[in-house]
């Protein structure tokens, strides 16, 4: 591996019991983006993450983490919200953030003032002193968010952090998110919720019954697919579908299709000279979700309607 | 930072939050009066016996003898009960004199069938052929009669009840302990270990239930090797039963200034062949030693437990563990340099009981040292295959080479 990588892991192979959960898995991330592990439901994402992280023991594969060979060895550099959200619920707000900064090496008191800063920044100043049992189901999470984050960690490992969070904090922990990219932090997180990844991913792989199936930037995603048109003619809108692509369908006052390979200027002489006009034109790039779908498949989208 | 250095910095974060969770709370004033409540039960429950038993304060010695010989009896009862401490169990009931009737045979059998007293023993006749009736447990009141019978008329003969004897005591202190100190000592020492640890270790078994329960393990396992969280654990429970130890010490200690001096007097005997002070710091480096084995048993075993039931059944096959480490150290203090004995001081889990009993009675160090090393490393084993047992049977995390070999052979 090259130090350019924050993690790398190379034919991670995981078992519960005599089901292949994770299937050689494969991923480079590189230091100072936003990656994101997208994948519906049960596809071995939070399996491969707890791999990455060293909680549990790869059966096959090799992986790094900052540059040690056993992600142990960078605990203090590596900060985690896991996807069971966990804190202790008689501690205060300000202490549960400062052990956890302890438990990665920083003193309790920078810590605490670390807490305070953060907590301050993020809205919650006023329940600095309240015990977590107190806090509602999100405030909870963002407290555990800050938490990871409090001792400045170079990579920060998210596993579904959306989940369970209402919009507004949705966007908070978004804002937390590109700010830790901005001080520099590498962050790697897993979804199923394609909007988020879509927003803030710089990389992304994508996994599906514990392989990976697709490793790029968004945008490399998205142009697996190719680009939509949607066409609205002048006149006779039910005529002008003789001339359009044969995938073409109705929709609104107008045509969607599929954008020809040959572009659209060809089409659209042909259309104004078979007297159809143009009333409206707009050329779309496929969505991360569309992309999601065509490489992960039909099931995926199910997951996704039911977790949305 | 060196790895075993972060190791400890790992644990001791573990065990800072522990400790200031466990002790406090409300709940840790119950658990630090709790002897409180078990002395109260047990002084209820000791009145409740009594009142079943009956009440030796109804008690009685009877002796018929003229008038004229009352004032020599009572003064020799009071030189004899000089022998007894005072308000001792062992001294013997009130005396009575009663003067004879026509038939003191019947008269001292009529006694045994008072509704006013419990008459133990009857004495009637001259003093120097003196009959003794008394009830099936007043032998010792008998005895007593005997004595104060032969006394009373040796002061008779000499016309004066105190001592002819002129005696200066002096209480002296023995420098090496006695071999009845040194077995004392050898006791206190086995029993004071396996009662402290009975009563602290086996709360380290429900230690890992709240990680579990709320998800916390999570976030410890991802940020501490699971050794770590373990030991700081152990280590947390162990500061609360450190601050348990030191309260009802410095409770006891005080409250031995306020007993009578012939009770507290009897405390120097105890003095352990290998000295005092070097017998306190084994005291407590086996003490620490007994905790953290029985305590890294329990935690481990309590950690791979799935529910609070689970969690629950296992205190009573604890509890007989324990006993059974306890019988074991005992029967390896009754015999010395036997087979037994060595077997108890080798088993990690006796070892200190048996060894803090060597100490009592034997003033070689080396040994300890040995045996401390030997504790530690199994303090060690256990917390390793502890949180190996936890990171496979709940963490899911199995062995690449045992998968490997799974593969190989399919």
């Amino acid at each position: 591996m090259t130090s350019e990588l924050a993690v790398s892991a190379r034919g991670l192979v995981k078992y519960f019991g005599d089901r292949r959960v994770v299937d050689g898995v494969d991923i480079a991330v590189p230091k100072g983006l936003v990656y994101g592990v997208l994948g519906p439901n049960g596809a071995g994402k939070t399996t491969t993450l707890r791999m990455l992280l060293g909680i549990i023991e790869p059966d096959q594969g090799q992986r790094s983490m900052l540059g040690y060979s056993h992600p142990r060895d960078a605990s203090d550099l590596v900060g985690y919200l896991p996807e069971e959200r966990g804190l202790y619920p008689n501690m205060k707000c300000r202490e549960a953030i400062a052990f956890m900064g302890a438990l990665r090496g920083l003193p309790w008191a920078t810590g605490r003032k670390r807490a305070d800063a953060l907590m301050d920044n993020a809205g919650l100043g006023h329940a600095k002193d309240e015990k977590i049992r107190k806090l509602s189901k999100g405030m909870a999470q963002l407290v555990q968010l800050l938490g990871s984050v409090v001792h400045e960690p170079d990579l920060l490992v998210l596993d579904e952090p959306f989940s369970g969070l209402d919009p507004v904090n949705q966007e908070k922990l978004e804002k937390l998110i590109r700010a830790e990219r901005d001080r520099g932090a590498t962050i790697l997180f897993s979804t199923h919720v394609m909007a988020h990844a879509e927003r803030l991913c710089d990389h992304l792989s994508i996994i599906a019954g514990g392989k990976v199936r697709f490793e790029g930037t968004v945008n490399q995603a998205r142009a697996m697919l190719p680009m939509k048109a949607h066409y609205t003619p002048h006149h006779n809108v039910e005529g002008a579908a003789s001339l359009l692509p044969a995938d073409a369908f109705r929709e609104g006052d107008g045509w969607r299709f599929t954008l020809p390979e040959s572009g659209i200027e060809a089409l659209l002489v042909k259309l104004i000279d078979g007297g159809y006009g143009v009333s409206g034109l707009s050329i779309e790039r496929p969505g991360l979700h569309d992309a999601f779908v065509r490489i992960v498949g039909a099931d995926a989208l199910k997951d996704e309607e039911e977790a949305a | 930072m060196s790895k075993f250095a972060r190791m400890l910095r790992q644990a001791f974060t573990v065990a800072r939050r522990d400790f200031t969770a466990t002790v406090f709370t409300p709940t840790f004033l119950l658990f630090l009066l709790a002897p409180v409540l078990m002395i109260g039960f047990g002084a209820v429950g000791g009145i409740g016996a009594q009142s079943i038993v009956g009440d030796d304060s109804q008690m009685k010695m009877v002796v018929i003898a003229p008038p004229a010989q009352a004032p020599v009896l009572i003064e020799t009862d009071q030189q004899l009960r000089t022998l007894f401490p005072k308000k001792s169990e062992l001294a013997p009931p009130p005396l009575t004199i009663e003067a004879p009737t026509a038939d003191p045979a019947a008269q001292a059998r009529a006694y045994f069938d008072s509704d006013k007293f419990d008459a133990a023993a009857v004495l009637y006749g001259p003093l120097d052929k003196p009959e003794i009736l008394y009830a099936r447990r007043g032998w010792t009141e008998a005895q007593y009669l005997t004595q104060l019978a032969e006394q009373s008329l040796r002061a008779q003969k000499l016309g004066k009840a105190e001592p002819i004897a002129t005696v200066t005591q002096t209480v002296v202190q023995r420098g090496q302990g006695s071999p009845t100190g040194r077995g004392q000592a050898a006791s206190i020492g086995v029993f004071a270990i396996f009662f402290l640890t009975l009563f602290l270790s086996g709360q380290a078994v429900g230690t890992m239930a709240e990680e579990r329960s709320n998800k916390v393990i999570e976030i410890l396992a991802a940020a501490v090797p699971l050794e770590s969280v373990f030991f700081g654990k152990l280590i947390g429970m162990f500061g609360a039963a450190v601050l348990f130890v030191l309260f009802w010490a410095t409770v006891l200690i005080n409250a031995t200034r306020l007993l009578p001096p012939e009770v507290a007097g009897s405390f120097p005997s105890l003095i352990a062949a290998i000295g005092a002070p070097t017998y306190a710091f084994l005291f407590i480096a086996y003490f620490t030693m007994s905790y953290m084995l029985l305590g890294a048993t329990f935690l481990s075993i309590g950690a791979l437990t799935s529910t609070q039931r689970e969690l629950q059944m296992l205190s009573l096959p604890i509890t007989i563990f324990q006993m059974m480490m306890f019988g074991l150290a005992l029967a390896a203090a009754n015999r010395p340099g036997n087979w037994v004995e060595t077997v108890a001081q080798i088993f990690p889990f006796s070892s200190p009981f048996t060894m803090i009993g060597l100490a009592g009675s034997s003033p070689v160090l080396w040994p300890h040292l040995l045996a401390l090393a030997w504790q530690a490393l199994w303090v060690a084993i256990i917390i390793t295959v502890g949180a190996r047992l936890f990171r496979r049977g709940v963490l899911k995390s199995g062995s690449p080479k045992r998968r490997s070999k799974i593969e190989a052979t399919t």
